[in-house]
């Protein structure tokens, strides 16, 4: 499984978005709110073996940022 | 629909992360909307709390379902733990809360741990008057500050002070029930009970696997509000209670004793025994020859369960399920109160499908864990343990041996002469209250009306002078029954009217019950009332005494699909007499 069809998956489990853009954020996806960020991070750390400082993780609020510190 | 609810909660509890709990309250949400009878109890559990909750809802939640609970839950605004509670008009107490989970960190109560304690009792005394609810407490978190230091912090020993007082306080509080997180965290372990990441980002302090642990204790006070705890544990024996096959390798070749292989065994029967002295009914169901399986209970040394520990021994060759069945009619209880134990994979499976009523252990496949998986279940929890219940198992026991005597003895009469009964009805006193509300709240077969009451309810019944509150007690040759039935009067001017009337189903059929009715119409008719009225109200459970009246020889009035009312008139009431009870008032 390539990082971005992981990273699909783990948004369709956590938002049910069936095709993952870079354009995707916070304020477009539904669903993706503070609480359901936090569950995010936690899952990225825990499927990308990384660590994610909280100043880090209140910036990852779209997927191009996600992607680019999986290295995508 | 329970395939695809099982799925959703597997798929979360294979994860353990908050991501996958939140998906799984979604997918459980849309299946009960599509579904109403997915989930058979539905609860209103409210949670205060001093930190965010969110994650513990979401967990709780899905492991709630795991047992057939469907949760519907209320999270006091953040940070707002005193003005929840104390104000009778928040949104707390608008809820009605059926259960509600008060969780709070000690210094976010006051600045010494000991006084954020006081300020719990102080918190839970309003509770008490503005609902009638369930409160669980936690205690406080209390790890080491300092692992590695050789003194413990001034904080922590606080802690400890104040966690030994919120126990104490609440210990057999009918209405408030402490939920010890303290414990439960170590022995999960503090470094990865807490998460210092979920903290920083969420104002959190539980690591995501930790808080799965915690929902399924919060779901234990669940059960035990609900009445779904299980009553009797059913074993099988060969690889389950020792490792071998006694048909095959012998009383010398099974693995049973403290050295390796065999000191597993002896730990899985330690865990048992424990349970057993803690009122669960032990039983066997196993495919082999009796003789086989009666010849290890009696003889070999290492057994630590022995025969008259069990109050069924189901050995033969039929079907598990069938065994299920007679083990349930023999031991007198419902199905749906039975745990099967059995380490093959293939009999767990179709007990599951053929009786899905039951639960079933899944014993992991390497022995020497059989103990700890047992002890991580929750299918006996208890609130308080009464004197019934530490002898409960042994009572049980006692009456595979009555039923033995019963079949070697030609009549009825002869039987019940054989038995030797002493029966004791007299009214309740303080010390009856909690046993008396434990009888309401499990008496499901013998039950004419069925209604549930609380020790401060029986309370206000024994000590108002218009009710009469009667304690039954029956002893025979093999042992004392404890006290077996209840029976709650309201007198009226010229009528006594039964509320409650039950007795445990174990004592059915030996004439107490009439003995019961008798003590109450001579009562009724010294006050000077001139008759009785009764009801027996319908419930899924309770068709054994469906006919209980008429055979009284009361007279049918008002009947419903529900309910039936019964008169019986006193005029000429003659005091009966009982050939084969002994009657100690």
């Amino acid at each position: 499984m390539t990082t971005h069809e992981k990273l699909e998956q783990i948004f369709h489990d956590a938002f049910g978005v069936e095709k993952l853009t870079d354009d995707m954020s916070i304020d477009t996806v539904e669903g993706w709110d503070s609480m359901a960020h936090v569950a995010l991070i936690m899952t990225l750390q825990k499927e990308f073996n990384i660590t994610i400082s909280p100043q880090k993780a209140i910036e990852l609020t779209d997927v191009a940022s996600i992607k680019q510190l999986l290295g995508t | 629909m329970k395939d695809s609810l099982d799925k959703i909660i597997s798929d979360a509890q294979q994860a353990s992360t908050w991501l996958a709990y939140r998906k799984a309250v979604r997918q459980i949400n849309e299946l009960s909307a599509s579904d109403k009878t997915t989930l058979k109890s539905g609860m209103k559990v409210a949670f205060v709390s001093s930190f965010t909750i969110d994650p513990l809802v979401d967990f709780t939640t899905v492991e709630a379902a795991a047992s057939s609970i469907g949760l519907g839950t209320y999270i006091a605004p953040f940070g707002q733990v005193s003005q929840e509670t104390l104000n009778p008009q928040s949104g707390l107490y608008v809820f009605i809360p059926d259960v509600t989970v008060l969780i709070a960190e000690a210094d976010k109560l006051a600045e010494k741990a000991i006084d954020a304690a006081d300020e719990i009792i102080a918190l839970a005394q309003s509770f008490r008057q503005n609902t009638s609810g369930l409160l669980v407490v936690t205690t406080f978190m209390a790890p080491p500050d300092w692992p590695l230091h050789l003194l413990p912090s001034e904080r922590q020993l606080e802690l400890d002070k104040a966690n030994q007082r919120l126990r104490e306080t609440f210990k057999d509080d009918p209405r408030v029930q402490i939920c010890d997180l303290a414990m439960l965290a170590s022995y999960y372990g503090y470094t990865h009970a807490l998460s210092p990441e979920m903290m920083a980002m969420a104002r959190m302090p539980f690591a995501e696997s930790f808080l799965v642990l915690l929902a399924k204790k919060l779901v234990s006070h669940f059960k035990v509000h609900a009445g779904l705890i299980r009553k009797c544990i059913v074993l099988d024996c060969d690889n389950t209670l020792w490792g071998g096959i006694i048909g095959e390798d012998g009383m010398d070749g099974i693995a049973l004793g403290p050295d390796c292989p065999g000191r597993e065994f002896v730990d899985f029967q330690k865990a048992i025994l424990e349970l057993y002295e803690q009122g669960v009914i032990l039983a066997i169901n196993s495919k082999n020859n009796e003789a086989d399986i009666l010849q290890v209970l009696r003889e070999h040394p290492h057994m630590v369960l022995k025969e008259e520990h069990f109050a069924a021994i189901c050995v033969n060759w039929n079907p598990k399920p069938d065994n299920m069945k007679t083990i349930a009619g023999q031991v007198n209880i419902g199905l749906d109160t039975l745990v099967f134990v059995d380490d093959n994979p293939a009999e767990r499976q179709i007990m599951n499908q053929m009786l899905p009523e039951i639960d079933v252990l899944e014993l992991p496949a390497n022995p020497a864990l059989y103990a700890k998986t047992l002890r991580e279940t929750n299918f006996f929890a208890k609130a308080s343990l009464t004197e019934e219940d530490k002898g409960r198992g042994q009572m049980y026991a006692a009456q595979r041996q009555r039923s033995r005597l019963q079949q070697s003895t030609a009549t009825l009469e002869d039987y019940l002469k054989s038995l030797e009964m002493t029966c004791s009805i007299r009214p309740a006193e303080e010390k009856d209250i909690k046993r008396a509300a434990q009888l309401t709240q499990r008496t499901n077969q013998f039950n004419l009306t069925t209604r549930r009451y609380t020790e401060p309810d029986i309370r206000h019944m024994v000590e108002s002078p218009d009710w009469e509150v009667y304690v039954l007690g029956l002893k025979d040759k093999f042992g004392d029954n404890g006290t077996v039935g209840l029976a709650m009067v309201e007198k009226q001017k010229d009528v006594w009217q039964i509320d409650t009337f039950l007795m445990s189903c174990r004592v059915i059929g030996r004439q107490a019950e009439d003995a019961f009715v008798d003590r109450i119409c001579r009562d009724a008719v010294t006050a000077g009332a001139t008759g009785l009225k009764a009801e027996y109200t319908k419930t899924q459970k309770n068709a054994l005494a469906a006919d209980f009246w008429d055979k009284m020889n009361f007279k049918k009035q008002a009947s419903d699909e529900k309910r039936t009312d019964y008169k019986f008139s006193l005029i000429d009431y003659g005091p009966k007499k009982f050939e084969y009870l002994n009657i100690e008032s």
